[in-house]
């Protein structure tokens, strides 16, 4: 399970409050979804969930199956099974695709990954996902479209397994087909993975027709303000978030 | 096919000149060296990469001069230091096009990252006597961006492992350099 307790965080070096007691408990197997504003604090909870470094927690907590993830740097966190679709994921000049996942496999298993089975399943996952098999060489999401940089995401965490997963706006910048791709491959995760558990930030109410939602949370001003289901999704698409600001 | 050339300076203070005339990658792998490199291109429509990657702990420099003698000649050259301790760290990069040289492209990379505090200075220089050339220089002086860091942590990657990916990307920034023929570099880079 993973439990955030009344977390309030900031901008390091500021006094910028973003998230202001924030709750939130995803058990194993569920789906939330998580909406909200601008400029609210949702991809900030995501990477705070993740200890990015422009961040400070202020209070409250993090916990995975009960332990407090507070004090661990990101790669441990990753290690625990977290997981984060970024919204606009990182080009880096020089490492490779392929070099950049094996590293991170490497580190998580005993053994060292064999190189042809790494690279005839991950062919096999860029299929699925319909990504190019020349992108594994190419230089990480270094001119890759908005959609590839988001397929790629997916691909990594195909690769790494994840239990906790965070997506923030996966679907945004992707057309109708690969909207639908995704959401297949994320499916398909959530059902060979049965404890694998998902926090799906978004605009749009259309990925939650996809990968339906057990819990909806309206996020605003840093804090969950309402929590429904997807008829709480639909309200939103169509009232806007006007009752949620005082 | 062009022709390759390895160099490997450790712990020297050297001088190469090249007179060009045919494509040409150079590949210079320098550890805490400081170097004086001239090149020549005498020969038209003829293209030159040159790599320079340099890990530096004392005070060096790095001189590069490339004389467009010819029409339509071609370079590509691209510096790319580690300063790992606080000291000096110059690069001075001159790219020379005559005028009676037409139609060429000259483009210079030239990046630095101080690991620590280090005094790290580029000096890009085009030097350009005709109309009709195609030229581009960038340089940067900093640290790896805490956003590498942290997508590369990110998918559980340790900072010492994120680090060393961005070291070997930076440093070894092309897919046909041989490892086999840089083994001290290598060597080298993995202790920083
Ligand atoms: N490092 C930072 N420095 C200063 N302000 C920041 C920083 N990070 C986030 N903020 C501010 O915190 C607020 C929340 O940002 P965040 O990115 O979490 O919004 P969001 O809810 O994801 O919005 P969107 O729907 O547009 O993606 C914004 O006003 C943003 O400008
Ligand atoms: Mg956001």
């Amino acid at each position: 399970m993973l439990e955030i307790k009344n977390l309030s965080a900031k901008v390091v070096d500021s006094n910028i409050n973003i998230l202001n007691k924030l709750s939130l408990n995803i058990k194993e197997g569920e789906v939330h979804a998580i909406m909200g504003p601008n400029g609210t604090g949702k991809s900030t909870l995501s990477k705070v969930i993740m200890g990015h470094y422009s961040y400070e927690v202020t209070s409250g907590d993090i916990l995975l199956d009960k332990e407090s993830i507070k004090s661990l740097d990101t790669s441990e966190r990753a290690k625990k099974g977290l997981f984060l679709c970024m919204q606009d994921p990182t080009v880096i000049e020089g490492v490779s695709n392929s070099e950049f996942i094996r590293t991170a496999l490497n580190e998580r298993s005993l053994e060292k990954v064999n190189l042809y089975t790494f690279i005839k399943e991950i062919e096999k996952s860029m299929e699925e996902v319909s990504l190019d098999n020349s992108m594994l060489h190419r230089s990480l999401n270094s001119g890759f479209s908005g959609g590839e940089k988001k397929k790629n995401e997916i691909l990594q965490l195909k690769c790494l397994k994840p239990k906790y997963i965070i997506l923030d706006e996966i679907d945004s910048g992707l057309d109708v087909d690969s909207l639908k791709v995704v959401c297949k491959n994320i499916n398909n995760y959530l059902k060979d993975n049965k404890e694998a558990s998902v926090l799906i930030i978004t605009h749009y109410p259309r990925i939650l027709e996809y990968i339906k939602p057990d819990y909806v949370h309206i996020l605003s001003e840093g804090t969950i303000k309402d929590t429904g289901d997807m008829s709480l999704a639909k309200k939103i698409e169509k009232d806007g978030y006007g009752g949620y600001n005082e | 096919m062009s022709k390759e050339i390895y160099v490997i300076d450790d712990n020297e203070s050297k001088e190469y000149k090249y007179n060009i005339e045919e494509d040409t990658i150079i590949y210079h792998f320098s550890i805490n060296s400081s170097s004086n490199v001239e090149i020549n291109l005498d020969k038209e429509d003829i293209n030159l990469y040159y790599y320079y990657n340099n890990i530096n702990y004392d005070d060096n420099s790095f001189n590069i001069k490339v004389n467009h003698n010819k029409d339509n000649t071609h370079s590509e050259v691209y510096n790319h230091g580690v300063n790992v301790s606080n000291n000096y760290l110059t690069y001075d990069v001159e790219g020379i096009v005559l005028k009676t040289s037409d139609k060429c492209i000259c483009n210079q990379d030239n990046q630095i990252i101080n690991i620590k505090n280090g005094k790290s200075t580029i000096k890009p220089n085009l030097l350009i006597d005709n109309y009709d050339v195609d030229s581009n220089h960038a340089a940067y002086i900093g640290k790896f961006k805490d956003e590498y860091l942290f997508y590369l942590m990110s998918r559980g990657i340790s900072k010492k492992n994120a680090y060393l990916l961005l070291l070997k990307g930076f440093l070894i920034n092309s897919d046909s350099i041989d490892l086999n023929k840089i083994d001290k570099f290598v060597k080298e880079m993995n202790k920083i």
